[in-house]
This record gives C-alpha cells, sequence and structure tokens, in this order.
C-alpha cells in the first residue's frame, strides 16, 4: 500500500502558501517546512513493559525559512491557524525584528550569502509500506514482543531479562515555497532485542537491532534478532580483554558501516568546509585510502530508515560518489552550504525536526563491495581481530582521528578464528592510515538503520551506514 | 488546546492521567568566527498526556503516553486520548500508586524575554582574548525560557518557570600552517559570563599546547587524571546506579547498607540529590511526575543509602517517598588538587567522547590533548585511548577537596583513576 500524505497538512497548506505571500512582501526568499509525523514505541521486558506515541521522529509543526540583505533567519513554531495566516506573519517578523536590534546593538556582522533558488516544481510521493504504524494493532504487537521476551528468559539462568522494542514512523513532511510544493510520505521502522545477563559477578547486554523503510511488518517475526542477541551476550560474559596493540582486523559489515559514518561521513559534511573544520576541503582529487576503497553517501543508495525522496530544504534525494578507488571525489552538503561554497546542494540537508536548524547531515553512507571472501579473509591474517558490533563512534574531521567503541572481537590466530572473544574493543587511529591499509574487501554488504547520529553532541538523526567486510590494520585498545 | 485536553480527559475518565505542557520560547544565534551565520527564534507547546489504566483485580497498571499537538482539533484530541486509553489497558506493569499532591506553587508565570541572556552569551564572545595563534572558529548560541506545568487526575498542578542555555564552541589553535580544534559545549540554566569566559579562555590555551602536541606513547598502564567535563560521566556511572529503574530492572547490583567496594584503599565516594545548584537548567521543585524534590544522600562513603527515581520503579524497591534528582553533588576527596598533580601521571583535558557503560562500568575515550608527567617533566600528547573499568577503579579513586560544577552536576575538581590502560598512538 502507499504511505498517505498527513491530510493535516493537505489542509494547512493553502494557509502555508498565504503565509508565503505575506512574507514575501518584506523578504527576497522565504520557504516552509511543515511535518506531520506518527508512530509509536513499544518495549516489553520482564521487568516493564511501555507504550509510546512518540519516536526519535514524530512530530507536528513548522519552520520558515527568510533571506534578507545576505542573512537567512529562521522561525519554528507548532501552533498556525491556516485561516489567519497574516497574523503568523506579523508575528514572525516581529520577532525575528527584535533579534536584529539586538544583533545591531551588540555589532554582529552577517555573514553574507547569496540567495537560494526558487525554480518552479510539483512533487508528491507516497512509498510503499506493508502497514501504517497508525494502524497497528498494539495489542497484538505487545503478544508478539512478550513472546519474544520469554522465550530469551528460557535460554538460560543467567538470564536477568530480555527487552523486545519495536518502533514505527510514518512521516509526512511539506516543503513549500512562492513556485515550489513538494509532499513526500514514507514509513520506516526499527526493533530490537536486548538480552540482559549475569555470570560470576559481570554483567554485560547483547543486543541486535533490524531496520528499514517499511511498516510495522517487520515485527512479525523477531525470533532471528533474538537468537543473534543471545549470542552476543554469551560472547560477551566470556569475553576477555584485548592486549593494546596495532593488529589485522577483519571488520564485519555493521563496524566497516561504523568506519564509514566516522571516517568520511562526518568527514566529508561540507558545512564543516564552510567553517574550515573540515580537513577534507583540503584533500580533493587526493588519495585518502587504499586502491580497493570506493564509498557512496545518499539517500538513494539503499532503501532503509533515511532514505526519502527530497531533503528538509526541498533538494533532491542524492547519490554521491565521495571516494573512488581511493581518491577522495567530493562531499555532501546542504543548500545553503552549496551557496557558500559555490557547487550543488547534494541532498544532505537535514534537521533534528522542526525545530532545529538545517546542517548537512548523513543519509546512507556505505563502503562498495569488492570480491574477495570472509574466508579467504580470515585465512590471510596471522594474528588480529574479526570485530562485530558497534557501541558508538566520534567524529574528528579537523584532524581525521576516529574513535570507534566496538562491542567484540573474534581472535583470528594463523588463519582460523580461535573462539577466543575480546570486548569491549576501542579502535583508534588516523582515518587515511586506516583506509589506506584496506586490503580486502568481500563481495556482499550489509547496511544498518538502529543507530542515531549527532553533529558534536547533539541535533540527532536517523541514518543508516554499512558496507562489506573489510580487510585493514587498526590500533586496538 | 491545554483546556480541551483536561475536558475531554475527565469525560474519558480514565483510572489516571497526567498532563505536562511545555512553553518555550527559544533564541538562537550561529557564528562562523564572530560573523552571524543564521538567527533562530522558536515559540512552541509541546502538551504530552500520559494516561493510566488499572486490571479489574487491580493487579497490573499499565500506562500509554503521547503528544497531542496544540493544533489537533477537539475530535482528534479525543481520538488520541481514546487510543492512549486502549493501549494503557494492555500493557500489564504491577500495579503502584500515582503521586498525591504535596505543596503548590505559584500562578503560571509568563514566559522570561530570552534577549538578556542571549545578550550576556554574545558579550562573552567579543571578549575572548583572542591571538593571532588561538582564536574562536565558530559557535552556537541558545537560549530558552521554558514554562512546565504539569496537571494530574490526582489533583496536582505544579509549574516551574526558568533558562536553559546552551553555548557550542569550536576554537583553533595555529602554527606554521598546522591548525588544530577544540570543541566544547556548555550548558547551563543562564550565562554565567565571567564563568563562561573563564573556561573558554583555558580552552584557547589549551589549543596553543595540542600544537606541541606529540603522539601518546603506549604506557600500558598509567594513572589518568581528569579534570574537565570528561570526568562528569565517571560520577554519572554512581548516580546510575543509584538509580531506582535501573536497581529493579536488575542493572545495578548495589545494596542498601553494602559497601560497594569494601577493599577500597581510595577516597570514597558520597553522592547526593540537591534541591538546587547555582545556575542549573534543572532547578525545578517538583520532579516530571509532580513528586517534591528535596536534598537527600544516594550513597556515603561507598554505602548506597537510597536508591532514587521514578514512582514506578521507586515503589516497586519499596521506596514510598521517592523522586527524580534534578541536580547532583559529588564529595569525598582527600587531597588537594595540586597534590594529585604532584606523581608521574596522564592529566587528559580532551577526549573524542569519553564514556563509561552504566552497566558494565567499561570506560572508553579516544585522546584528544593529554599532559603526560614524568619524572617531573611534562609532555603535551595527542592520540591513543584508554579503557578499563570503574569496577576495578573505584578500588584506588582519588579525588580532590576542590570542587567544579558542570551545569546540574557538582563533582571533585580532579579525579584520578589508577592503573587506566593506555593505547599508545606512536
Amino acid at each position: 500500500m502507499k504511505a498517505p500524505f498527513s491530510p493535516y497538512l493537505t489542509a494547512i497548506a493553502p494557509g502555508l502558501q498565504e503565509l508565503i505571500r505575506l512574507l514575501s512582501g518584506r523578504y527576497e526568499y522565504v520557504s516552509v517546512l511543515s511535518t506531520d509525523s506518527v508512530g509509536f514505541h513499544v518495549t516489553i521486558s520482564q521487568r516493564s513493559k511501555s507504550v509510546s506515541n512518540e519516536t526519535m521522529t514524530t512530530e507536528r509543526g513548522t519552520v520558515v525559512r527568510v533571506y534578507k540583505n545576505g542573512l537567512y533567519s529562521e522561525a519554528s513554531f507548532n501552533r498556525f491557524d491556516p485561516a489567519h495566516p497574516e497574523q503568523k506573519a506579523k508575528e514572525i517578523g516581529e520577532e525575528l525584528d527584535r533579534q536584529f536590534s539586538l544583533l545591531e546593538e551588540a555589532k554582529v556582522p552577517v555573514y553574507e550569502t547569496g540567495v537560494l533558488d526558487d525554480e518552479p516544481e510539483t512533487l508528491l510521493v507516497e512509498m510503499e509500506t506493508g502497514r501504517l504504524p497508525e494502524d497497528e494493532d498494539i495489542g497484538r504487537l505487545i503478544e508478539n514482543l512478550s513472546a519474544v521476551s520469554d522465550e530469551g528468559m528460557k535460554r538460560g539462568e543467567h538470564l536477568l531479562d530480555c527487552s523486545a522494542s519495536a518502533q514505527s514512523t510514518h512521516i509526512s513532511k511539506l516543503f513549500l515555497t512562492k513556485c515550489r510544493d513538494l509532499r513526500q510520505s514514507y514509513v520506516y521502522s526499527e526493533g530490537s532485542v536486548v538480552c540482559t545477563g549475569s555470570r560470576d559477578g559481570r554483567t554485560e547486554m547483547g543486543r541486535e537491532g533490524v531496520s528499514g523503510r517499511v511498516g510495522p511488518e517487520l515485527f512479525d517475526d523477531l525470533s532471528h534478532v533474538l537468537d543473534e542477541a543471545f549470542k552476543d551476550l554469551n560472547e560477551l560474559l566470556s569475553a576477555e580483554r584485548v592486549t593494546p596493540g596495532e593488529y589485522d582486523i577483519i571488520t564485519a559489515p555493521d563496524v566497516t558501516g561504523l568506519i564509514a559514518h566516522e571516517a568520511f561521513g562526518h568527514g566529508v559534511e561540507m558545512d564543516m568546509f564552510v567553517k574550515g573544520r573540515a580537513l577534507g576541503a583540503d584533500y580533493i582529487g587526493k588519495r585518502v585510502g587504499s586502491d580497493r576503497v570506493t564509498m557512496h553517501e545518499g539517500a538513494l543508495c539503499a532503501v532503509d530508515v533515511t532514505s526519502y525522496a527530497f531533503d528538509d530544504e526541498g533538494t533532491p534525494a542524492g547519490d554521491v560518489t565521495e571516494i573512488e578507488n581511493g581518491i577522495l571525489k567530493t562531499g555532501i552538503c546542504d543548500a545553503l552550504s552549496a551557496l557558500r561554497l559555490g557547487g550543488k546542494p547534494t541532498g544532505n540537508g537535514k534537521r533534528e525536526n522542526f525545530e532545529h536548524k538545517v546542517y548537512t547531515r548523513m543519509t546512507n553512507t556505505l563502503f562498495d563491495s569488492g570480491t574477495d571472501t570472509l574466508e579467504a579473509m580470515i585465512a590471510s591474517v596471522q594474528h588480529g581481530y574479526l570485530l562485530q558490533g558497534i557501541a558508538s563512534g566520534m567524529e574528528d574531521p579537523k584532524h581525521w582521528g576516529i574513535q570507534c567503541i566496538i562491542e567484540k572481537g573474534y581472535e583470528i590466530l594463523d588463519g582460523k578464528l580461535t573462539g577466543k572473544v575480546v570486548a569491549p574493543v576501542v579502535m583508534t587511529g588516523y582515518v587515511p592510515d586506516l583506509l589506506g591499509s584496506v586490503s580486502m574487501v568481500s563481495a556482499d554488504r550489509g547496511v544498518f538503520g538502529t543507530g542515531g547520529c549527532g553533529k558534536g553532541h547533539k541535533e540527532w538523526v536517523k541514518v543508516a551506514d554499512g558496507g562489506p567486510y573489510l580487510k585493514a590494520r587498526g590500533r586496538l585498545g | 488546546m491545554l483546556n480541551v485536553i483536561l475536558e475531554e480527559l475527565k469525560k474519558a475518565s480514565p483510572f489516571g492521567w497526567e498532563v505536562t505542557d511545555t512553553q518555550t520560547l527559544g533564541w538562537e544565534f550561529y557564528l562562523i568566527r564572530h560573523r552571524l551565520d543564521q538567527n533562530r527564534v522558536k515559540r512552541v507547546e509541546h502538551i504530552w498526556v500520559k494516561v493510566f489504566e488499572k486490571s479489574g483485580d487491580g493487579q497490573f497498571l499499565g500506562s500509554a503516553a503521547g503528544e497531542i499537538p496544540p493544533t489537533a482539533s477537539r475530535e482528534e484530541a479525543a481520538k488520541l486520548i481514546a487510543q492512549l486509553q486502549r493501549n494503557a489497558a494492555l500493557v500489564k506493569n504491577p500495579a503502584y500508586e500515582l503521586n498525591q499532591p504535596s505543596g503548590k506553587t505559584g500562578e503560571p508565570a509568563e514566559l522570561p524575554d530570552p534577549a538578556p541572556i542571549a545578550k550576556e552569551f554574545l558579550s562573552v564572545l567579543s571578549r575572548l582574548p583572542e591571538t593571532e595563534k588561538a582564536d574562536l572558529n565558530s559557535a552556537e548560541i541558545f537560549v530558552s525560557s521554558i514554562r512546565r506545568r504539569l496537571i494530574t487526575s490526582e489533583g496536582i498542578d505544579v509549574c516551574s518557570v526558568y533558562p536553559s542555555s546552551m553555548l557550542e564552541a569550536v576554537l583553533n589553535a595555529r602554527q606554521d600552517g598546522h591548525e588544530i580544534e577544540l570543541y566544547r559545549m556548555y550548558e547551563s540554566g543562564a550565562c554565567d559570563g565571567e564563568e563562561t569566559l573563564r573556561r573558554l579562555t583555558e580552552t584557547l590555551r589549551f589549543g596553543e599546547d595540542r600544537l606541541k602536541a606529540v603522539p601518546t606513547p603506549a604506557l600500558g598502564k598509567a594513572d589518568v587524571l581528569f579534570s574537565t567535563d570528561a570526568a562528569a560521566e565517571i560520577y554519572r556511572w554512581f548516580i546510575l546506579r543509584m538509580n531506582a529503574a535501573l536497581k529493579f530492572r536488575r542493572l545495578s547490583d548495589w545494596e542498601i547498607g553494602q559497601d560497594i567496594a569494601p577493599e577500597a584503599t581510595g577516597d570514597k565516594v558520597t553522592v547526593r540529590a540537591v534541591r538546587e545548584l547555582p545556575n542549573s537548567s534543572e532547578n525545578a521543585a517538583y520532579d516530571g511526575e509532580g513528586a517534591p524534590v528535596r536534598d537527600e544522600v544516594m550513597l556515603e562513603n561507598n554505602v548506597p543509602r537510597h536508591f532514587l527515581g521514578s514512582r514506578q520503579f521507586s515503589q516497586y524497591l519499596g521506596l514510598s517517598d521517592s523522586f527524580i534528582p534534578g541536580n547532583y553533588a559529588v564529595s569525598g576527596g582527600t587531597a588537594e588538587e595540586q597534590e594529585l598533580r604532584a606523581g608521574d601521571h596522564l592529566e587528559i583535558v580532551e577526549f573524542s567522547d569519553f564514556q563509561v557503560h552504566p552497566v558494565t562500568g567499561d570506560i572508553a575515550g579516544e585522546i584528544r590533548l593529554g599532559y603526560l608527567r614524568r619524572g617531573g617533566k611534562t609532555t603535551v600528547v595527542t592520540g591513543g585511548s584508554v579503557s578499563g573499568s570503574m569496577n576495578d577503579f573505584v578500588n584506588t579513586l582519588r579525588m580532590s577537596k576542590e570542587s567544579r560544577q558542570y551545569n546540574n552536576t557538582l563533582i571533585p575538581a580532579a579525579t584520578m583513576l589508577k592503573d587506566v590502560t593506555v593505547t599508545g598512538a606512536e
């Protein structure tokens, strides 16, 4: 079925168009992004159960962007009477004027920027979904998740709890200017199972997740997710500490995705180029990885939680080749940064929600596949680790440092997995060294969309990343 | 809209309900160097409704929560409330009591003007002691005036009005064509101009030092001193282990009256929930469920005294007078800050993202800037990482007597973890 576009947004669109007309009398450019996204989040464990209509991306509200004298300004609100847009136009003008007075008093000069294009375009995209979150039978879902939790508890006396979680969001977004009317609607879902267990005074949490640009049908069978979470828990409970040092590493697709995200995801967000905060700006056309490294980024690169039709500035979704055979080709860009850098936006202008500013953000960030097999990769390692499971990562675009906190590593000795597991594993290093050491790339590929991404320590958005197995050298601690 | 929701809730007549109405007036300024990149204003209202339903036999109390947009029609609000009622009846949590009224707050006040606070942040940035070698790259100023009102079926009607601010600052230092950056994010109530200026000035000095940094050697094990905001993560581990929800969910195995580290030879930690800290953004008189907030000892000299947290999980643990704390104060240090710096150690003042896992106690973080002191000599280092477990470090922890506040957490100004694994960058 098609995910239907929000009736609420359809109803207020004429009022918003009138608001744009009114504001255009005093500003050179006006755009509106209005959102109406609904969903649910259900978590069932042995110890507690919760049901909420809120997910990371549920929202209803509007943000207006205006331009005057080289400056872009924005007003976010979630009260709007489409019958009286003149009230909102007056309120926006007065609020922004108060800010301009303060800025003038404080003698803050403007970082001048050109005006955005407003080419005529009309679009309505309603993407396919199996079911809609707003129609989901929550009672049946609770039963399914309870069954997963109960089954998990039966797997061992060391289990303290088993939690199964499901969230699904129906996104509707409306982007308007004087000449443009873009509407999109799609559903994405994500689920996870967390097994918590204790043995010999040690407590660990094994987790596994699943995601997709699909409806709540994703949760009809989570048994395989439970299997992986339970396996993960048992491995963590018996894990040892890694001896710090540099090793041959093989990254599983989820860890490959984390590297893609932290290395040349954040590293080529071009709003950081504008501020001089990214080393990548000086490396376009230069080698940043081995010949085997090719990387793509864009909402069109994969079908997952952030595969939209257009971004929060009305730019169509893209597919950017960031690195080709080790050479950095370009970055990703929001519309204002593109104006400032003299380039084209790539469909990566995203907001946490209507209350937040647009930044250049990732969508799907992926290493391309190669031709090697995992078996051959393992066989080629004398002493190293197969790294799997991600805890967190942190970008450092200015210095190309990388921090990846990885759940666990499987020891490899003389070309074979020994069965020994180390955890947790902190991988750090210099990005070009890490990518320059990539010597084998598997033919398969995985994409993972259960996580969120911050810019610095805030501005959380949905992203997906992944790739194949990679063999490289890494510093582990 | 609030009145419509209250009317519809009374009509629907669930077992219980809570409505949290939060109104925010926010001003934001984004700067590149000292130029205005963008200005933003937001005026929003979020009405959060939680509905409770009890099972017929009284054994279970379920709840379901969701936001009702202020633009919702009466019909839409009624439909959402009915949906919450249905969902709440499906949730089988063991029964617990809803909070009862205990005192009143004044009449809801108007949202205060964020302009004076925003002006003070702009003033701080204009007064930065920049040089040719070290200056501001960019900054983001967020100032919000917030009014939060909680109304419940049990008769609670409390309101708090408060400022909440955040400054993100990126600072550069450069020499001979080599440029580095340091990142800082400060949260607070209003703007404490002098303290913010002091911290940014200190960061500019760190930036100049980082230009001289060499790769961190592979130290194996080292004593590591934490003297910036990363230290707050260490104490968050203690705070979370004393959280009622984590205790009930078996994610904390600490017990009231039992020393968490009986073999400890270092300083012993005391954590108190405190009603107010100067300029904290969490100085509300009532928590999000309407329970009055007070000063309370949670952990005393490494011995758990009071688990604190939400009404539901607190009651499951048999705690009748619990609340969700907003502010915390940590004490227990026995040494002067300078004494902790006396011996060989690695003082880390900037991480990529220092983390302490609340359940396993594992610590991890990449070193962006550290001072390695060995044999009386100091070397500025960068790169590599720290790892280990708080379950081990708690036995030999050292803390300074002096304190430093990071928004809602007052902690020792310097914290020493002994025998931390330090992976080098050489």
